[in-house]
């Protein structure tokens, strides 16, 4: 295999967290500890090994790369203190900067998500779900809903939601909890923003 | 006890159980919580998604810095997810000067400044450390006597840091399901994941990841399954039917709260302080011999 530095310059100095691969030995605890890595093409290890290769499209659109659950496992595991967790989700945001979407229902999801953040300071669980469904438009989207409809309905039954999810579009929701100091904290985020923008560009 | 009961999004919504008992486990044992005036959310494991790392840090800073300003005490965060976020931060921010500086200019613009005071807690290290099995094993009325119930931790609960319990075979939970009374069974899934925050949008693989947890749970003898994780709570209950559709398990497993059950054994009305009510799927035999 050749080796091309290119790449894995650019995962150093641009992705978050992307230099702590420099210390892995290869040893595939990673993967060998992951709970999705029957699911994946390539786990931790041979991602790592593809960024040293230099294969910067095959990284990049993996749909591995944001298949992480968060769990720590392999974090937890890694003889060299690679914080793996870390470096997946730094090579998902910086694939999703540059336009690469490794996992669309995902990356929908997550959107919604933040989404609720930045505009009310919290995530109101009834709101999310129709975020990530009406971005695939008002038809598709209402379909989706009702797909979800069997958790929805128990949730509520379970008093675990109030009835909010399934009236598009989200904007007439009313009760959407707004922090305070959500004027500050959407100042406070852009700031963060531009600090990071200037280091992924 | 003065704490900081940080409760996170999901308290407010689909885990309204965990803070409903929370709040009885706190009152029957002396636990003074106040609320951080105006928090705002962790971010949770999928805020990489949408925002970057700075952001992330921003967040968790601002909630830190508010708790500072407001008296101080330690953050107890019921919410793996937001224990796991804030404590990295707190963390992140304790150990780097420069990271706090340039933090610090960005949370000027609300008018904050954080120091680096605060503690971050998860509540099994509040109860099992502060409180002591002794003190809850005091505290019970009606002992679970008869409930067989598996302690599961799932991920963020103790890792990555590994603070107050062990990454790799954690017993906190067990120790204070057994002071209740509980017949506390082993299984092999305790630590591991439940699929997590991406769980819902790639249900077809962490169905898998439900039924094998759920199922090593019933082999070793449970009838339910206690977690200290709303993230988990929700993805092992509501979506059990799904994961028997998608995976030809037969699951109908009653997942609570360990705060749950802790207020049935101090006893709390199983409808009121230890909201058994609020489950998707029906506690039924499993709580009978305690008459819940």
């Amino acid at each position: 295999m050749d080796y091309n530095q290119t790449f894995a310059k650019e995962v150093y100095e641009k992705v978050d967290s992307g230099d702590e691969i420099k210390v892995c030995m290869q040893c595939g605890v990673c993967g060998a500890t992951c709970p999705l890595r029957g699911e994946m093409k390539y786990g931790p290890r041979q991602i790592w090994s593809l960024i040293r290769a230099g294969r910067r499209d095959e990284v990049l659109n993996n749909p591995d790369i944001m298949l992480c659950t968060s769990c720590y496992t392999c974090q937890v595991r890694c003889p060299r203190g690679v914080p793996i967790m870390e470096v997946m989700h730094g090579l998902a945001h910086y694939a999703l900067a540059q336009g690469i979407v490794p996992r669309a229902e995902t990356a929908k999801f997550g959107k919604a998500f933040w989404e609720g953040i930045y505009d009310t300071g919290r995530v109101d669980e009834a709101v999310v779900p129709i975020k990530y469904c009406l971005q695939d438009g008002l038809v598709a989207g209402l379909k989706k809903s009702l797909g979800m409809m069997d958790i929805g309905l128990a949730l509520m039954k379970a008093k675990r939601m109030k009835p909010k999810m399934f009236i598009p579009p989200n904007i007439f929701i009313p009760g959407v909890h707004k922090i305070k100091g959500v004027k500050q904290l959407q100042r406070m985020l852009d700031k963060a923003a531009a600090i990071d923008a200037a280091k992924e560009a | 006890m003065d704490y900081f009961l940080y409760y996170g999004c999901s308290l407010e919504g689909g885990g309204v159980h965990y803070m409903i008992s929370t709040e009885a486990v706190a009152k029957a044992l002396g636990i003074n919580f106040h609320e951080i005036e105006d928090w705002n959310c962790c971010g949770a494991s999928i805020a990489y998604i949408g925002g970057n790392e700075m952001q992330s840090i921003v967040l968790n800073a601002r909630n830190l810095a508010l708790a500072e300003a407001q008296g101080g005490y330690d953050i107890v965060a019921p919410c793996s997810s937001c224990y796991i976020m804030l404590n990295k931060v707190n963390r992140e921010l304790q150990a780097h000067p420069k990271l706090m500086a340039q933090v610090n200019e960005i949370l000027a613009e609300g008018g904050l400044k954080y120091s680096g005071q605060i503690r971050v807690r998860h509540i099994l290290d509040l109860l099992y450390h502060d409180v002591g099995v002794e003190k809850i094993k005091a505290a019970v009325k009606k002992p679970l006597t008869g409930v067989k119930v598996a302690a599961y931790y799932g991920c963020q609960t103790t890792r990555p840091f590994g603070e107050y319990d062990s990454c790799e075979n954690p017993h906190t939970q067990d120790d204070i399901l057994a002071a209740l009374g509980a017949e506390v069974v082993e299984f092999g899934h305790r630590v591991k994941c439940c699929g997590s925050g991406i769980f819902l949008t790639e249900i077809d693989k962490c169905a898998y990841l439900v039924k094998d947890i759920i199922e090593s749970a019933a082999a070793g003898g449970a009838q339910i399954i206690s977690t200290a994780c709303p993230m988990c709570q929700m993805n092992l209950e509501i979506y059990q039917q799904r994961v028997n559709a998608i995976t030809g398990a037969n699951l109908n497993m009653p997942v609570v709260f360990v705060t749950q059950l802790m207020a049935l054994a101090f006893g709390g009305d199983k409808d009121g302080a230890a909201a058994l009510n609020r489950l998707v799927v029906p506690s039924g035999p499993a709580l009978q011999a305690v008459g819940a």
